[in-house]
C-alpha cells in the first residue's frame, strides 16, 4: 500500500518533547475546499493515499465506510461532510489521515490534500471563544503562519461527535 | 475430592500470588504505612490460603492463615509493620515457596510444619507487633537440633545395601551361590562429593567387581547408574569366591571412591527388611520433623511418600510430575492471531497477484506459493489450538454449586456432567461461565419440583440436572437439562398478561415457542426472582444477550411435566469462520456458512405475496423473502424477469430467503472488528479482509430473519 510516512517514532518523540519545552505544537495542514485545517500531529499515526473504501449501510452520511490499513479495518469519515461542506471529489491528491487516539482504536479522515507540517507556538494560536457556531464547533482555534490563517481542528470533539451519532 | 486435575492451575496461581506477595512485602519494607500494599498482601495471602485449603495442603494453609492474621491486625491498625516482622514474613514466603516446589515435584507438600515461623507469626500477634528475642533462641535451638539429625543421617550411611529388594530369581541365584561355596556380599559404595563423572566411576567399580564375580542386583538399577540417576551412593549385591577384603580392595582401587561398606549377605537379612525399614523411617522422620532450617531443603525431598521403603521412587520423583506450562496473556495470543490473519491475507494477495500475471512460465513460483499456503494453514491451526481451552475450567465449580443449592433450597438433586473436555476458544470460555451458572440455578430453583411433589408424580425423589457439552461441526453445544416439571406455558402466559407484555388476545394465538421466548425478555427477570439462588443479577435476558454477543444462540425444548432442556450453541471460535461470499449490486458480502440451509434458483413467478410480504414455496414450506439490496440500500441491478438466487438461511426453526445477485464461493474469512467509532447496524456482524486487500462486510443473518 502506498503510504506517506509522516515521521518515525524517534522524530515524533523529539517533537513531542520540544513541544513540552517550547510550548509549540506541530500541525499537519490539510486542504478542505478553499480552507486549510490544522490537525495536531500527536493524534496522527499515518497518512495514506486513497484506497478502496467499503461502504457500510445504515450509518450517518459522513461515515464513508471502512478501509484496510495493514490488516486492520478502520472506519473512515469525510471531514467535508462533517464540516458541512459539499461532498468529496476523489482526486490524485486525496489522502486519508489515520488518527489514533487510544491504542488499537483508529479512524480515517478523508481530506482533499495534505499540504505541509507547520510548527506554531502559543502566541500564534488564537483560541476560540466559547460562543461557537455550527461550523466552529469542531475548531479549537486559529493559527497564524506566514500571513495565512489555519483553522485548528479539535479532533477530540470531532470524534466524540462521531461516536455519539 | 480428586483435585489432581487442578494441580496445574494451583501451581501457576500460587506462584503468581507468591511473587505478588514478595513484591508487595518489599514495597511494604520501603513504605510501612501504605495501606494499599497491606490490603493487597492480605488479599493475596487470603487467596493462597483458600487455594491451599481446597487442594488439601494443610501445612501450607496453616502458615498462610497465620500470615493472614498478622496482616489482618496491621490492616485494622492494631500495630505497625516493623523491620523484624518483614524478615519473618520473607522467611514465611520462602517456606511457602518450598511447599509449592515440593508439590510440583511430588504432588505432596512435604512434612515440614515450619512451626518456628508459625510461632514467630503468632508471637507477633500476641505481642502486638513486637518481635521477641525468644524466637531467635528457639530458632537457633532448632538449628542445633537439625544439625544433630544431620549427624544421625551420616551414621545411617553404611546400611544401604539391605534396602535392595530381592526377587525370587535373585534369591535362587544367591542360594545357588551358597551351595557352590561362593559368598554373597552386600556392598554400598560412596563416591566422593567432588566427583564429576559419577557414572564413569560406578562403571569402573562394576568392572572391577566383575573380574571377581557377578553383580546380581544393584540399587539404583544398572541403567539408572549408567544414566547418572543416583546421588553419591549406590548399593549392590555381589556373588564371588573372593574374600571380603579382596572385594573391598577391588572397589577401592577405583579412584574418587570415598568409602566402601561391604558385608557378607545372608538371605535371612533380606527376609527381615520391614524391621530395618521402620528403623530407617524413624531416622527419616526425625529429619523431617525439624522445622525450617538449613536441613529442611534436604529433608523435604527425602520425605516423599515412603522414601525409605522405595528409594528408587524417591529419586525418580526429582522429575516434576506436572507438565510445564507457560501462562500467556490473552492479548499476546490475540496479537499472534492477528499476525497470522495478516499472513493469510498476504498469502491470498500473492495468489491473486500471480494468477493475474498469467500461468505458464511461473511453475516454480506456484509451487512455492502452494508450500506457503500449507504452512500458513498449519500455522493458523496451531494458533487456533493454542487459544482453545477445555470448558472444564468453567464447569468444574458447578457440582459444588449444585450441592450448596441443594442444601439451600432443601431439594435433593444431583448434577451429571459430560464432555467437560470439549474445547472452545478462550474468549468464549471466559464468557460462558455466568450464563451457564444462571441456567443451572434456574433448573435447580424453578425446574426441579420439591421432593414430595416429585414422589407424588411418580418420579425419583432426587432430581437430576444434566450438563452435556459436545462438538457439533463448527459449533459447540452445551445442553442444560433437568427432569423437573418443565415450563408451564399457561403460567408464563398468565404472567405475561399480568405484566402487560402481551394482551390476552395475543396469548390466545401464541405458539408455545413464542411463549417461551417471553422468558428471555428483560421484563421477565423480576426482582422477586433475584434471590440468593436465582443469582447475581443475571437474568435469562442477560443469558440470551451474552450468548448472542458470542455469536451463539439459545434454544429451549420443553416437555411439560417431564422437564426442559436449554441448548446453547456456540461457534468454535470467534476469530475465523467459513463463509459464503456473495455479491449484491456491486458490493461483496460474507454470510456465515453455518447459518445457510440451501441455495435455490427461483423464478420471479414463484414469488407470492402473503400479507403484502414476498414469500416462496419450497418443498412445502413457505419462506419469507428478504431482498438484500433493499435492506442494504444498494441500487438494484437491471435484471428484471431473470431467475433469482436465493440463499435459504435458518435461525433456530425459522427460515428466510436472502436474494443476492451473484455467488462467489466459499472462503475462510478472518473476522475483524470495525472499531468503536462507528455504530454498525445489527445486520452487520463484522468485517473481513479479502485476498485483494478489499474489506467485505459480514452479514448477521439472525438479524435479518
Amino acid at each position: 500500500m502506498d503510504e506517506v510516512k509522516v515521521m518515525d517514532e524517534q522524530q515524533r518523540n523529539e517533537i513531542l518533547n520540544r513541544h513540552v519545552e517550547l510550548d509549540t505544537t506541530q500541525f499537519i495542514v490539510a486542504q478542505l475546499g478553499g480552507e486549510q485545517y490544522g490537525i495536531d500531529i500527536k493524534y496522527i499515526s499515518n497518512i495514506i493515499r486513497m484506497s478502496r473504501i467499503t461502504r457500510v449501510p445504515k450509518v450517518s452520511d459522513y461515515i464513508v465506510g471502512v478501509i484496510n490499513v495493514r490488516g486492520v479495518v478502520i472506519p473512515t469519515i469525510s471531514l467535508r461532510l462533517k464540516m458541512g461542506l459539499p461532498e468529496d471529489e476523489i482526486t490524485k491528491k486525496t489522502r486519508i489521515i489515520i488518527l489514533t487516539l487510544e491504542q488499537h482504536e483508529s479512524i480515517g479522515v478523508l481530506v482533499d490534500e495534505v499540504k505541509e507540517v507547520v510548527t506554531l507556538d502559543e502566541e500564534h494560536i488564537e483560541k476560540m471563544g466559547y460562543e461557537k457556531d455550527e461550523k466552529e464547533r469542531f475548531l479549537s482555534g486559529v493559527g497564524k503562519t506566514e500571513g495565512r490563517l489555519i483553522s485548528l481542528l479539535d479532533i477530540i470533539s470531532v470524534l466524540a461527535d462521531v461516536m455519539e451519532s | 475430592m480428586d483435585t489432581s486435575q487442578y494441580l496445574d492451575i494451583f501451581l501457576d496461581e500460587s506462584k503468581e500470588h507468591l511473587q505478588n506477595l514478595s513484591d508487595q512485602i518489599m514495597d511494604l519494607e520501603q513504605n510501612p504505612d501504605n495501606m494499599d500494599t497491606v490490603n493487597e498482601i492480605f488479599r493475596a495471602a487470603h487467596s493462597l490460603k483458600g487455594m491451599a485449603g481446597t487442594m488439601g495442603y494443610k501445612r501450607m494453609q496453616t502458615l498462610t492463615h497465620d500470615m493472614e492474621n498478622v496482616f489482618s491486625e496491621v490492616r485494622n491498625g492494631t500495630f505497625k509493620v516493623q523491620p523484624g516482622m518483614i524478615d519473618i514474613l520473607f522467611r514465611s514466603l520462602d517456606a511457602l515457596e518450598e511447599y509449592v516446589d515440593n508439590i510440583q515435584q511430588t504432588t505432596e507438600e512435604g512434612t515440614n510444619d515450619n512451626q518456628d515461623l508459625i510461632n514467630a507469626l503468632n508471637s507477633i500477634l500476641k505481642n502486638n507487633g513486637e518481635i521477641k528475642p525468644v524466637d531467635k533462641s528457639e530458632v537457633s535451638a532448632q538449628a542445633e537440633a537439625s544439625a544433630k539429625t544431620d549427624a544421625e543421617g551420616e551414621s545411617a550411611k553404611c546400611s544401604k545395601w539391605d534396602e535392595i529388594k530381592i526377587s525370587d530369581t535373585e534369591r535362587m541365584l544367591i542360594e545357588k551361590a551358597h551351595n557352590e561355596g561362593l559368598k554373597a556380599y552386600g556392598i554400598t559404595v560412596y563416591v566422593e562429593e567432588a566427583c564429576v563423572l559419577k557414572a564413569a566411576r560406578a562403571f569402573l567399580v562394576f568392572k572391577a567387581l566383575e573380574k571377581l564375580g557377578e553383580v546380581i542386583v544393584s540399587n539404583p538399577t544398572a541403567q539408572d547408574i549408567e544414566d547418572e540417576k543416583f546421588d553419591l551412593t549406590f548399593s549392590l549385591i555381589f556373588i564371588s569366591g573372593s574374600t571380603m577384603d579382596e572385594v573391598k580392595a577391588a572397589v577401592k582401587s577405583v579412584s574418587e571412591i570415598e568409602e566402601v561398606f561391604c558385608e557378607e549377605y545372608y538371605l535371612e537379612a533380606a527376609s527381615e527388611p520391614e524391621h530395618r525399614e521402620t528403623e530407617q523411617e524413624k531416622t527419616q522422620e526425625a529429619v523431617v520433623e525439624q522445622p525450617k532450617t538449613e536441613a529442611a531443603p534436604k529433608a523435604a525431598p527425602a520425605s516423599a511418600p515412603a522414601a525409605a521403603s522405595k528409594p528408587a521412587a524417591a529419586k525418580s520423583a526429582a522429575k516434576p510430575v506436572v507438565n510445564r506450562t507457560v501462562r500467556v496473556d490473552i492479548e499476546k495470543l490475540d496479537n499472534l492471531m492477528n499476525l497470522v490473519s495478516e499472513l493469510i491475507i498476504a498469502k491470498n494477495s500473492l495468489i491473486a497477484a500471480t494468477a493475474a500475471e498469467g500461468k505458464g512460465d511461473n511453475g516454480s513460483v506456484n509451487e512455492q506459493i502452494e508450500y506457503l499456503e500449507s504452512v500458513t494453514t498449519n500455522l493458523h491451526e496451531s494458533v487456533m489450538k493454542v487459544r482453545m481451552v477445555p470448558i472444564e475450567s468453567v464447569v468444574a465449580k458447578f457440582p459444588r454449586m449444585i450441592r450448596d443449592l441443594s442444601k439451600k433450597l432443601g431439594k435433593k438433586m444431583e448434577l451429571y456432567m459430560t464432555g467437560e473436555d470439549t474445547e472452545l476458544d478462550r474468549t468464549v470460555v471466559d464468557e460462558i461461565g455466568d450464563p451457564l451458572m444462571h441456567m443451572l440455578r434456574n433448573s435447580a430453583d424453578h425446574g426441579l419440583e420439591p421432593n414430595d411433589v416429585r414422589v407424588a408424580n411418580g418420579k425419583p425423589e432426587v432430581g437430576s440436572i444434566f450438563l452435556d457439552a459436545y462438538q457439533d461441526g463448527n459449533n459447540v453445544v452445551i445442553e442444560v437439562r433437568d427432569d423437573g416439571g418443565g415450563i408451564n406455558i399457561e403460567a408464563v402466559k398468565q404472567k405475561g398478561i399480568e405484566r402487560g407484555t402481551i394482551t390476552p388476545e395475543q396469548a390466545e394465538t401464541m405458539t408455545d415457542k413464542e411463549v417461551i421466548d417471553l422468558l428471555f425478555m428483560p421484563s421477565f427477570s423480576t426482582a422477586k426472582k433475584v434471590s440468593d439462588v436465582s443469582g447475581r443479577g443475571v437474568g435469562l435476558d442477560v443469558v440470551k444477550s451474552k450468548i448472542e454477543s458470542l455469536s451463539g444462540e439459545v434454544e429451549v425444548k420443553n416437555r411439560y411435566g417431564e422437564g426442559s432442556s436449554w441448548i446453547i450453541r456456540l461457534p468454535l471460535t470467534l476469530a475465523i469462520i467459513q463463509a459464503l461470499m456473495v455479491v449484491v449490486g456491486e458490493e461483496k458480502y460474507a454470510i456465515a456458512l453455518g447459518s445457510i440451509q440451501t441455495i435455490e434458483d427461483v423464478s420471479p413467478d414463484d414469488i407470492k405475496l402473503v400479507q403484502a410480504k414476498e414469500v416462496i414455496h419450497i418443498r412445502g414450506t413457505v419462506i419469507p423473502i428478504v431482498r438484500l439490496n433493499r435492506v442494504l440500500d444498494i441500487p438494484p441491478r437491471d435484471d428484471e424477469g431473470q431467475n433469482l438466487t436465493v440463499i435459504i438461511v435458518k435461525k433456530g426453526d425459522k427460515l428466510a430467503g436472502l436474494v443476492v445477485d451473484e455467488l462467489i464461493g466459499q472462503q475462510e474469512v478472518v473476522i475483524k472488528s470495525m472499531g468503536k467509532y462507528i455504530k454498525v447496524p445489527k445486520m452487520i456482524s463484522g468485517a473481513t479482509i479479502l485476498g485483494d486487500g478489499e474489506v467485505a462486510l459480514i452479514l448477521d443473518t439472525n438479524a435479518l430473519i
